[in-house]
């Protein structure tokens, strides 16, 4: 087994279930079987809907440890990331935005779990997520703009009229790009963990190859470093989900306001 | 490698379906209450702020409504104080000028009496040495003098006795 086939095994979401096909529209055949990966995500939304909603709900002192572990999150992502790009309509987006969050956060974090699998350290989660975010960024304009001015408005003002329909594919080009961008964002960095720490732990098979002697001396410092770069992968979980969220917001604000 | 790149429509179905999902379950179940028991919570300082500041408010009128009055009572402890001291000065002078008056006017009784006595016992004094003086005549004239005689015989001595004196006092 190559290092190649190492990351695959470990990184490659496997279907495990039967092929179920289902015919979803434009989209044609989908096989939509279930995969690890797929019931990592469900874990992670179990685990947080468990969390978050024993902690709003139960009085119990466990409870409001929890609480005060969630209401400063909740109220970062309310004061300092929505109500700065929103203004009074924060109120509005808030569920979608905190559930983003928390959701990534516990993708991520879960990721790190032996036994489960890195969520979002896969494109195809990540894409999903950026549709989403392109989703809601169409739905906010329309909503906020009208969908006669937020079409208007997707090229800025004072543009040459003969510049307009250039422009105008540029600027929804530009808004596939953003999204494109939140998803391959996402997945490269909470890869990036997976691969380093695996490279890390593979050094003590790649030297061991050469001498076992060697690949023993290397078990020490491989594995130091593999938990090193595990342990910046939990601070990554958190800034990715903080990133994800942030942009996001920015993204939808700029369609909500578009001047 | 490559298959981690291969299109997966399903996965991504499913995530946006789980998403959404998540965020409709959430926001029915956890954040509703959550963001309400936060809200309660600034609600509840932000009032506890705004009545520890009409409490101190309060205080600072209570403090400035007492200071004037301590200045209110000190200024008429003042006029008050000033006043029985006017008042006493003023009863004062009525209570001399009043002993003043009744010491003038005991003297001036006094000196009437002690005036009328002197002249009393001065007329007293000029009968007995008339009476001694005609006694005295009497023996030396060694003649009877009737009572009819002896009167204008005083009488007239007397009336000598005042032009005397008289022209002895001019």
């Amino acid at each position: 087994m190559n290092f190649e086939q190492i990351l695959a095994h470990h990184l490659v979401d496997h279907k495990t279930s039967h092929k179920v096909v289902a015919t979803l529209g434009p989209l044609g055949a989908v096989d939509m079987g279930l995969s690890p990966l797929i019931r990592t995500m469900w874990i992670a939304c179990a685990v947080a809907i468990v969390a978050l909603t024993f902690a709003a709900r139960s009085q119990s002192s466990l409870a409001r440890v929890m609480r005060s572990l969630f209401e400063p999150a909740a109220l970062f992502v309310r004061d300092d990331i929505l109500e700065p790009i929103f203004g009074h309509h924060a109120g509005h987006y808030l569920p979608y935005f905190l559930t983003l969050f928390f959701f990534l956060l516990t993708c991520n974090l879960l990721g790190l779990v032996p036994h489960m699998s890195g969520v979002t350290a896969n494109p195809w989660v990540t894409a999903g997520m950026a549709l989403c975010t392109f989703g809601l960024i169409q739905y906010a304009g329309v909503k906020e703009q009208g969908l006669v001015s937020y079409v208007v408005h997707i090229v800025p003002g004072g543009v040459p009229l003969i510049l307009w329909p250039l422009l105008f594919v540029i600027e929804v080009f530009g808004m596939f790009a953003k999204c494109i961008s939140l998803c391959i964002r996402l997945f490269a960095n909470m890869l990036a963990g997976h691969v380093v720490s695996l490279a890390f732990l593979c050094m003590i098979f790649i030297f061991a190859e050469m001498s076992k002697a060697f690949g023993a001396s290397m078990i020490v410092p491989s594995v130091g470093l593999a938990l090193f770069i595990y342990t910046m992968d939990v601070l990554v979980s958190f800034l990715q989900a903080y990133i994800f969220t942030f942009l996001t917001a920015l993204f939808v604000g700029g369609a909500v306001h578009p001047h | 490698m490559g298959d981690l790149l291969t299109p997966d429509v399903g996965l991504t179905v499913w995530t946006i379906v789980t998403f959404l999902c998540l965020v409709a379950i959430l926001k029915a179940f956890a954040w509703g209450p959550l963001l309400k028991s936060v809200e309660d919570r600034e609600a509840r300082l932000r009032a506890d702020r705004e009545g520890a500041e009409r409490a101190r408010a309060e205080a600072e009128r209570i403090q400035r409504e007492l200071e004037a009055q301590m200045a209110g009572v000190q200024a008429k402890s003042r006029e008050l104080l000033s006043a029985a001291t006017k008042d006493g000065e003023v009863l004062r002078a009525r209570l001399k000028a009043e002993a003043e008056a009744d010491a003038a006017a005991i003297k001036a009784r006094t000196t009437l009496e002690l005036a009328a006595e002197k002249d009393k016992l001065a007329g007293d004094l000029r009968k007995e040495v008339a009476s001694l003086s005609v006694l005295a005549a009497e023996k030396l004239l060694r003649k009877s003098v009737d009572a009819g005689v002896q009167k204008s015989v005083l009488e007239g001595f007397f009336k000598d006795l005042d032009s005397g004196k008289k022209a002895g006092s001019n």
